[in-house]
């Protein structure tokens, strides 16, 4: 079995020796890069591992991240599954060329205006009434750090947050504007005391390789 | 927990959602079903936590950088 760790063009600069068995499996002008199959149970490591090796292609070639732990029998496989696909992933390559995925989650900062005091409150449901719009205006901070890093990137992809974050996106951002894409974070960060803005990456473009 | 600590759980959210949820789809045996990444997350979660509560209660060495 082999494993596939992303798409790229073909040819590109020599294959990083990290990964002492990298090797790539041409088509149409890209190429899938893989390695034999690790028999290893997924864990954090052999994440870790997977992103290191995708990351390391990364840093001199730009490339489709293929999901992980995709496997297929032998490289004429690989092959047979990129047939009549090369013009599709030829345009996906395109959309993510030059540019690399920033991660923001949103959460509320730990020590932030916390539910209202429920004996200072009149009834039930307006301490309900209250913990719902103090919820709903933190929603809505976290939404406004939107407007202004969409502003920088290429492209972005709001997800669905998972509780406790309140927003969850990736940017699509030129390898050259990283830097000022970490700067507003940093300044977005600042004028929201009662946000933590978490900021990753980059990362390849996984979320922009979606399909 | 410590800010290392801190910091790799909130990277490896990150690199689970990616890894797992994102990226190109080719046919072919896929390691882990879509409706896995959701335990797969769980699980996860729930190994850096109990990691950081033992480095906490000094259970374990500090690990290095294999997470």
């Amino acid at each position: 079995m082999i494993e596939l760790y992303a798409i790229t063009d073909n040819p590109g600069p020599p294959l990083p020796e990290l990964a002492p068995e990298l090797r790539l499996v041409p088509f149409d002008g890209l190429a899938a890069v893989c390695t034999p199959a690790s028999k290893a149970e997924v864990s954090p490591q052999t994440l870790w591992h997977h992103e290191e090796v995708v990351e390391a292609l990364m840093a001199d070639r730009d490339l489709l991240p293929v999901r992980y732990g995709t496997r297929l029998d032998d490289e004429a496989e690989v092959a047979r599954a990129m047939e009549g696909r090369s013009e599709e992933l030829a345009a996906a390559l395109d959309r993510v060329r030059g540019a690399v995925e920033l991660s923001v989650r949103v959460m509320a900062a730990a020590a932030t205006p916390s539910p209202p005091d429920p004996v200072a409150t009149t009834s039930g449901a307006e301490y309900l009434r209250l913990r719902a719009q103090a919820e709903a205006s933190r929603e809505d901070a976290a939404g406004a750090l939107h407007e202004p890093l969409a502003a920088l990137a290429r492209e972005s992809a709001q997800g669905r947050p998972r509780p406790p974050e309140l927003f969850r996106a990736a940017y699509l951002v030129e390898r050259g504007a990283v830097d000022s894409f970490v700067a507003e974070v940093g300044r977005l960060q600042g004028e929201s005391p009662g946000l933590a803005v978490l900021c990753t990456g980059p990362w390849p473009p996984y979320s922009f390789a979606d399909r | 927990m410590s800010t290392t600590i801190a910091e790799r759980e909130v990277a490896l959210v990150d690199l689970v959602d990616r890894l797992l949820g994102g990226g190109v789809v080719v046919a072919g045996d896929i390691t882990l079903a879509v409706a896995d990444v959701d335990l797969v997350y769980v699980q996860l979660r729930a190994l850096i936590s109990s990691v950081a509560t033992a480095q906490d209660k000094g259970l374990l060495p500090r690990m290095g950088d294999a997470l």
